[in-house]
């Protein structure tokens, strides 16, 4: 809301407050007013008595949802689990994305708009139909891929507890590394091109020029992405919602947003549900913040 | 276009006006003395306006008006349980008999006792207690799924395979069918419904309110006794172990892989769009029964019934569409026809939609809602749902996808299942005997 005007100061303040109450009021309504009320409900708790028929006392809990959470082991496996999913899907991503940026901005890559849009596509698909169709493909059954190396006597089974976190990686890897490849492309496409000249005058090899000149200049670009890569995978919640019903290794815990949303909408326990979205919420912020603090720190531009 | 200050002005004041507007519309009113009673009804079975027109054409004092809600376990009872806190809720919801009592806990059902008590003899006996708590009535039983086993009558011929009367029949038969390279079942591992339905048809009782408190018997020797067997159906590799209803499962219904079903009569509609190209081979038989001779059924997660949520207005009008809906014929029929499933109703003679040749056709003629109306019969009227019915749904499922996919015995899954239950219960200050 900066204004470069030379007016009145009195008045310019007012017509800006004007101008972004609008904002104000939706960004407190469907934003702070959320937020502020899943904390206070996650400090709350119902309770019963004999068989449970009639109605049940809310009483101040303080932090026992907290507790509780932290003590269910489930809960504590999901959290673990979810930073496993980060630990495989965050360099994935970022490598696959800038590879496929770095390829399409060489010199020598062949219509390279055509494979950005290919490569964009996917990011076009919902989330749940991606898993759906994903889905098919994990299935023997109705895999035609997995019906051909099983006839080659390669059993593979996707959905199995030791391969579903890369299975979902894949789902995800597969949606978001051409939206991820666009935003490293147009920081490519950014560099100014004096740069490269300069750098072939000097004689520099394609390599060279990779590692001296445009991923320096691209890193900005490449935290950005791993940011929203770090906090996409802690929000994890469609693809294992989805399959799910298909495989014995996604129970209703599997991520702590999937345990969150399970706690709500299927157990009515919407006190336990606050406690636990708090905790995600926290742990992104953390994630975030922490990973932003790491490559920002003074001196730190080796990468 | 050019934005002079001034309309600046306007169009911010205006955009502020649409939005206190738009914040202002969310709340509505009703309530005139004058016409005849408004009530809303809110329900998730497809095609359920045909019922409220009838109703609303039969009669001049009550207007029932129809809204549309995602299904109760994925949603629906939470938005119906807030709206009941906000004292904005319906009057007439649809509510899964296992939900009832989850909606007790919450306060969030009338006592509809003094208007309905009359109108017990028109449903079937297991039906009607569905509703009633500590003698009060709370809902008005709509429908149900009363197991069968639906069977692939040609390729049991083929193999010479009898119908199997009793589960060591069924036993044998698996062995039989898995000779051919087929399985006789799936091991539905995603199905509580399908696994409590299975024990209760065991003579398990997993919940008996007793003294104020709750007796809870989920892993109990009727129970083990039905894991047990399952167990030993897994292990010797004669079910598959796949989710039912899935895409694998379909696949291998279609293809023969997969020869029989056990599930609600509704799953006849299921089964025919499943695998339209098998008309005529299926058929249905009863539930494989542990004693030989006995007639022991069960349901599949029990059913639906319509209850007045707490804070209506007009509970006497309300109780009186709830009873119309669920047991006149007319009515009846229509809510049989769009898939509600079996009707709660005693006698069913009247009920055209259960006359339809399209539907016996797939069976090879057979009648196949004689097999449910007997098991209907035959259903324990004494099982009761707990509170948190939908917790035991996912810890049951949890724990049974725990133990097949870590190779743990099965009896664990119910073990561990009677453990979380009973925590789950003491947390919210339920007793617990």
């Amino acid at each position: 809301m900066a204004t470069r005007t030379h007016r009145t100061r009195a008045r310019i303040p007012r017509a800006a407050w004007v101008l972004i109450l609008p904002f104000v009021i939706m960004f407190a309504a469907f934003f702070i007013a959320p937020i502020v009320y899943a904390v206070v409900q996650s400090l709350f708790a119902t309770e019963s008595s004999g068989l449970g028929f009639g109605a049940p006392e809310t009483k101040f809990a303080f932090f026992d949802n907290y507790v509780r959470a932290f003590s269910d082991p489930t809960f504590s496996q999901s959290l673990l689990r979810l930073l496993l999913f980060s630990a495989i899907l965050v360099p994935l991503m970022v490598v696959t994305a800038l590879g496929l940026a770095l390829l399409l901005d060489s010199a020598s890559a062949r219509f390279p708009r055509v494979f950005r849009i290919i490569s964009f596509a996917p990011y076009g698909v919902p989330g749940v139909v991606a898993t759906l169709l994903w889905g098919f493909l994990y299935v023997p059954a109705t895999s035609p891929i997995l019906q051909v190396l099983s006839n080659w006597g390669i059993d593979v089974n996707p959905l199995s507890s030791s391969a579903v976190l890369f299975a979902i990686a894949n789902i995800s890897l597969w949606g978001f590394a051409g939206y991820n490849m666009v935003i490293l492309s147009s920081a490519l496409d950014a560099i100014p091109s004096e740069l490269y000249e300069a750098a072939r005058v000097d004689g520099a090899s394609a390599w060279a020029t990779i590692w001296h000149i445009k991923l320096p200049l691209v890193r900005p670009s490449v935290i950005l992405v791993t940011v929203f890569t770090i906090i996409g995978t802690l929000q994890l919640f469609v693809e294992p919602l989805v399959l799910r019903p298909l495989t014995t290794a996604i129970g209703t815990t599997f991520t702590p947003n999937l345990a969150a949303y399970n706690q709500a909408f299927a157990q009515g326990n919407s006190n336990l549900a606050s406690a636990m979205a708090v905790i995600v919420a926290l742990l992104g912020f953390v994630v975030s913040f922490g990973f932003l603090r790491f490559v920002n720190r003074k001196g730190n531009r080796a990468w | 276009m050019p934005v002079s200050p001034r309309s600046r002005r306007w169009l911010a004041a205006a955009a502020v006006m649409t939005t206190a507007v738009s914040l202002a519309a969310c709340s509505s009113d009703d309530s005139s003395s004058e016409g005849p009673v408004e009530l809303t009804f809110q329900s998730w079975v497809p095609n359920i306006d045909q019922v409220v027109d009838a109703f609303n054409e039969a009669h001049d004092d009550v207007h029932v008006t129809l809204e549309t809600v995602t299904a109760g376990p994925d949603g629906g009872y939470a938005t119906m349980q807030s709206a009941v806190q906000a004292g904005n809720a319906a009057d007439v919801a649809q509510i899964g008999y296992d939900a009832i009592p989850d909606f007790l806990i919450n306060d969030a059902l009338e006592d509809i006792t003094e208007y309905v008590e009359d109108d017990a003899d028109l449903f079937t006996e297991w039906q009607w207690q569905t509703g009633v708590f500590g003698g009060s009535v709370y809902s008005i039983p709509q429908a149900s799924g009363p197991l069968g086993q639906f069977y692939r009558a040609d390729v049991f011929e083929e193999l010479g395979i009898e119908y199997p009367e009793t589960w060591d029949e069924f036993y044998e038969a698996a062995k039989t069918v898995r000779e051919s390279g087929a399985y006789i079942a799936a091991f539905a591992f995603n199905q509580a419904p399908w696994m409590i339905g299975l024990a209760q048809q065991g003579g398990a009782q997993w919940f008996t309110p007793d003294n104020d408190a709750w007796t809870v018997d989920i892993n109990g020797a009727d129970t083990l006794k039905v894991a047990e067997f399952w167990q030993k159906l897994v292990d010797e590799d004669l079910v598959k172990v796949e989710a039912d209803m899935s895409s694998e499962w379909n696949s291998d219904i279609q293809s023969g892989k997969v020869l029989t079903w056990i599930s609600g009569s509704w799953a006849d509609a299921i089964l025919r769009g499943t695998a339209p190209d098998l008309a005529g081979s299926w058929a249905v038989g009863p539930v494989p029964q542990w004693n030989a001779g006995e007639n022991v059924s069960a349901t599949w997660g029990g059913g639906s019934a319509s209850a007045v949520l707490k804070g209506s207005k007009h509970p006497k009008e309300a109780a009186e569409f709830a009873v119309w809906m669920n047991s006149n014929p007319a009515s009846v029929n229509l809510l049989t026809e769009v898939g509600a499933g079996w009707p709660a109703i005693d006698d069913i003679s009247e009920i055209a939609a259960l006359e339809d040749s399209e539907v016996f056709d797939f069976y090879g003629g057979q009648n196949i809602w004689d097999v449910f109306a007997e098991s209907d019969k035959a259903v324990d009227t004494s099982w009761t749902w707990p509170p948190l019915s939908s917790t035991l749904f996912a810890d049951l499922v949890d724990n049974v996808k725990a133990s097949v996919d870590g190779g743990k015995p099965l009896v664990d899954a119910y073990n561990k299942t009677q453990e979380d239950m009973i925590a789950a219960l003491e947390e919210r200050g339920i007793a617990v005997n």
